[in-house]
């Protein structure tokens, strides 16, 4: 009898689970073309709803859906191993973007008229990206953030403060403003990520823009490349609160939107949160000088978000009428004002006030990319670097920097020499 | 009849077990199989042997992540015995407002990570030392999260508060097994409190002990959550579990098959460990 | 039964014991009522009442995650597990608890199961979300298939410790009148373990509820949201409003706390039923 129920049990759990699976491959008979995006800034989904609506609202043919969920990550990598591929995926240029390139996730898009419209620049930053240069561009850069320093201008303007423009003018100004009882830099080393900011806005003046490269190459090494930045990062540390590990981004946030401190190095990304707390406060930005060389300065800045077309898209012309609308000048201002971000496009775009100190680069074209976006995850540099400014051993970090570096970037490694042997050096 | 017995307990075991392959055994053997390449966590992979296992034993950051561990989830499982057990008692024993109590102290179970790793950050990093340069002590006067020697211990300190609640629940539902009269006869012969606790009580809850014991191995040992809400692995990389390890370099970064060794290895160490310790329980029940 | 007295030792550890529950749940209360702008990092403001007691964040936290959606799916998830654990969980219990002793077969199908409580949950992610899509399970379904298969070893773990304590005698009292074993299990064996019935109901429900990871991976890119899964809105690697997100955190702690405080009734009536033993 029990041997009967189980028999039974079994049945419907395989009925339920078939019935399950019916479901799952139905409804497809509408005509439309369905194009699905999936993208990383999950702070960006009210925008990205609209932008639906809107589209969705005027074209006939092509029926949009973009999701905008919280560790997209996870759920794209998750996606792709199930071969479920959305149609475009809007990521940042890092090291991801980098690896999906190698893995051939993603479709070439050069022939797509948009990129005609973009900056150079950004376009440049892409083409670095890739582990071993490709003949394709699979990024359609969208927006970019910038990083540097936020200062509270009415800080600044009350006690008269002036803008670094070298290495030598930011020391003094930090004593300066010390000098007068008040905390010049805030910082958020407890979360390690925040650890990164202050490095890569100075490491695009003080190291090569292709360092790694250079490494993975075999020509140079990190304590040859990083030695300066390293000593110039620890130089910044007494300007900042008593134990800066003991804080986490948040509580700088707050702390610099309290006025409780004059500057605080992080990108552009972190005013929304700080204005949170404290809307009224007036924050401009900076370009961190690294060095004493006023025209050697360039800008820390990074596709924040870009679109890719992936390989498994169905109707490539249908995706390039979506980035066509998401292109449109005003839909792209209308995100450029949502998130305080830098547009990758050229043309005439109003940027917020906080990037002030910041335009006559963007303008100029004057950009390099973080050098984290080269940095693999699982080395964890931010780590490293916070490990670093609590030892405050110069050598140590680079040597280990440079022994990790060899162990984590193995394969891409022996790629890149590979590649070498293959073509030579005629890129360069 | 006894073929009735067995046949029952067949029919029973075989199904919920196939199910249990097909759901656990069978993705952990492909979990496996990831272990001896260099997968990324998608795209295309190349097999590399046993290169993996090989770096795992000279990785210093893995066999950092291994100590720490390890220090954490015994020092919090004594603690969480200890106090789970004492709380058990008392909860169970004749108070006012039982619910309430009880009610109350299932609570730090329920809060989310973010809560939780918000409340004590702010507590650790400005309340507590506050109040230990208001009250003179020097060495709290700063964040003890701040300072690679002692972030650990806020982590126990976490750990132990999110955890008692669950072990206490299972020392509770282990002392309803323990009948009155066994109080009662005690009670003549004179057995009370501590005596009382140590020889008629305690032996009658050493399967609830011993399963709160493997418990408290597997969610220490596996401890993930409080590290993500409190430090992220910092400072200077000192709170990095094993369990963080895997899921940050593996899932979120590209060490997909390096980190799938990592936790074959931990499977084998963390199995080992509970089986040793189920079997020494096992001795101890059957001494009693 | 002897009518004892209060035991006020116990009372008073109770009572202060309480201050370390009281003081996070008060500050998680007050910065769910707080607005952003209200928050500092100086002691005294944030320990200070919110400036206006309104339910914004509440409601502005309910729209965020979908609540009402969220929740039924939160519920029909944490419902049908915990039902099919008590019902499989039990009974595999049963069958292994019984026999593990003597039986070299069972003895390993327990370890087997159980060690599978020690599998970190990494490597099995990408693995069963494969697995998963394939078999057209990825959809709550599924969700609740791997929870059960998730949670067997713990309950099971449970299950048999308990029936340790439970004498053989009551079985084969029943056999002698001729009941089955299957028949015996349920009339006796089945309503004997309610205070571990209400324990393991309560720590899967804990665990499911909770849990953001096996629906974030076998859900991806469907429209099903859990209430934790929503509640990842709140948090964003540049900003995080902790406001409303304390706001939900308190309101999906609510039905959790219900049903903990009635399983908590079950494991006191078991009392009864365990003495009558």
């Amino acid at each position: 009898m029990k041997g009967k129920r189980m028999k039974y049990l079994g049945l419907a759990l395989c009925c339920m689970t078939a019935a399950l699976a019916m479901q799952g491959c139905g409804n497809s008979a509408d005509q439309k073309v369905e194009i699905e995006i999936v993208q990383y800034k999950p702070e960006a989904a009210i925008y990205f709803e609209t932008v639906e609506e809107e589209f969705n609202a005027t074209h006939d043919d092509i029926q949009l859906k973009i999701s905008s969920p919280n560790d997209a990550m996870t759920i794209l990598r998750t996606r792709f191993i199930r071969e479920d591929y959305p149609d475009i995926i809007g990521i940042g240029g890092d090291i991801n973007y980098s690896y999906f390139v190698d893995a051939g996730i993603l479709a070439d898009v050069s022939e797509y008229k948009g990129l005609q419209t973009i900056n150079p620049g950004y376009l440049d930053i892409a083409e670095a990206l890739e582990l071993v240069p490709t003949d394709g561009s699979y990024i359609v850069p969208y927006v970019a953030n910038a990083a540097g320093v936020l200062y509270n201008r009415d800080l600044f303007a009350e006690h008269g403060w002036q803008i670094p423009e070298t290495w030598q003018e930011m020391v003094t100004l930090c004593e300066e403003i010390k000098g007068e009882g008040i905390l010049p830099f805030y910082f958020g080393f407890k979360d390690t990520w925040t650890c990164l900011a202050p490095w890569n806005a100075m490491a695009v003046e003080l190291s090569p823009s292709d360092t790694t490269k250079q490494v993975n190459r075999g020509e140079t090494s990190f304590t040859k490349e990083y030695k300066e930045l390293s000593e110039k990062y620890l130089q910044l540390l007494p300007y900042g609160p008593d134990d800066p590990f003991a804080y986490g981004y948040n509580d700088a946030c707050t702390a610099f939107a309290r006025g409780e401190a004059a500057m605080y190095p992080i990108g552009s990304y972190a005013t929304p949160q700080i204005l949170s707390v404290n809307p009224d406060l007036n924050i401009d930005s900076f370009v961190m000088p690294a060095s004493d060389d006023k025209d050697g300065r360039t800008l820390n800045s990074g596709i924040d978000l870009g679109f890719c077309v992936t390989a498994d898209c169905k109707n490539k012309e249908a995706a390039y009428e979506v980035l066509d609308f998401l292109l449109a000048d005003e839909n792209l201002q209308k995100y450029i004002d949502a998130q305080n971000a830098v547009p990758c496009k050229t043309g005439d775009f109003k940027l917020s006030s906080m990037l002030d100190g910041m335009l006559s680069f963007i303008e100029a074209g004057n950009m390099t990319d973080y050098q984290d976006h080269y940095y693999p995850s699982e080395m964890a540099v931010d780590a490293q670097l916070q490990t670093f400014l609590l030892q405050k051993d110069v050598n140590a970090f680079l040597s280990k920097f440079d022994t990790d570096w060899q162990r984590y970037n193995r394969d891409i490694i022996r790629m890149v020499q590979e590649y070498e042997k293959e073509h030579g050096n005629e890129k360069e | 009849m006894k073929n009735e017995r067995k046949r029952t307990f067949l029919l029973i075991t075989i199904p919920i077990l196939a199910l249990f392959i097909c759901f656990n055994t069978i993705p952990l053997i492909r979990g496996v199989i990831y272990s001896f390449t260099n997968f990324k966590g998608f795209g295309n992979y190349d097999w590399v042997g046993f290169r993996n296992y090989i770096d795992l034993f000279s990785d210093a950051r893995v066999g950092k992540s291994y100590l720490f561990t390890f220090k954490l989830a015994i020092v919090s499982t004594i603690l969480v015995n200890v106090v789970a057990l004492l709380l058990a008692l008392a909860l169970n024993s004749k108070i006012r407002a039982k619910s309430f109590f009880r009610g109350a102290y299932f609570l730090p179970n329920i809060l989310g990570a973010l809560v939780v790793g918000y409340i004590f950050n702010y507590f650790f990093t400005y309340i507590l030392p506050a109040v230990a340069s208001m009250i003179g002590i020097k060495s709290l006067s700063s964040s003890i999260l701040s300072n690679p020697d002692s972030a650990w211990i806020g982590i126990v300190i976490v750990c132990a508060w999110q955890a008692i609640a669950m072990n206490t629940i299972i020392y509770i539902s282990g002392l309803q097994t323990v009948p009155e009269d066994v109080y009662e006869a005690g009670g003549l012969d004179g057995a009370t409190g501590w005596k009382q606790f140590r020889h008629l009580t305690f032996p009658l809850i050493i399967p609830f002990f011993s399963i709160n014991m493997v418990l408290c191995v597997k969610n220490f040992l596996m401890v993930f959550d409080q590290i993500m809400a409190l430090t992220k692995g910092g400072p200077a990389q000192s709170t990095e579990s094993i369990s963080y390890l895997i899921y940050n370099n593996g899932m979120s970064g590209g060490q997909f098959g390096f980190q799938s060794a990592n936790a074959v290895v931990f499977f084998i160490v963390i199995v080992c460990v509970s089986v040793a310790q189920m079997k020494f329980s096992g001795k101890k029940e059957e001494q009693l | 039964m002897i009518k004892k007295k209060v035991n006020w030792p116990a009372m008073i550890l109770l009572i202060l014991g309480l201050s370390t529950i009281v003081f996070p749940l008060y500050m998680t209360l007050i910065i769910a009522f707080k607005q952003p702008s209200e928050m500092t990092n100086s002691i005294s403001g944030i320990l200070s009442l919110p400036k206006v007691w309104s339910f914004d964040n509440f409601r502005e936290a309910m729209r965020v995650t979908d609540f009402w959606n969220s929740l039924r799916n939160s519920l029909v998830i944490t419902l049908v597990t915990v039902g099919l654990s008590l019902a499989l969980h039990s009974l595999m219990g049963y069958a292994l608890g019984r026999n593990k002793a003597g039986s070299k077969f069972y003895s390993f199908v327990y370890l087997f199961i159980v060690s599978g409580m020690f599998v970190p949950f990494a490597i099995l992610m990408m693995p069963l979300a494969k697995q998963t899509a394939e078999l057209g399970l990825a959809n709550w379904f599924g969700v609740i298939i791997l929870y059960v298969v998730f949670y067997m070893p713990m309950n099971i773990l449970l299950y048999s410790g308990y029936l340790v304590n439970i004498p053989m005698a009551l079985e084969e009292a029943a056999k002698v009148d001729g009941a089955s074993t299957w028949t015996t299990y349920w009339k006796i064996i089945f309503p004997i373990m309610k205070p571990m019935h209400a324990t393991v109901a309560v720590l899967t429900a804990l665990a499911v509820w909770n849990d953001v990871m096996t629906p974030l991976v076998i859900l991806a890119g469907s429209d099903q949201n859990t209430l934790p899964l929503a509640q990842l809105n709140f948090q964003t690697q540049f900003g995080t409003n902790y406001n409303l997100a304390f706001a939900s955190y308190l309101l999906s702690l609510i039905p959790i706390l219900i049903f903990y405080v009635i399983c908590q009734k079950q494991i006191l009536n078991g009392v009864v039923n365990g003495a009558v033993k």
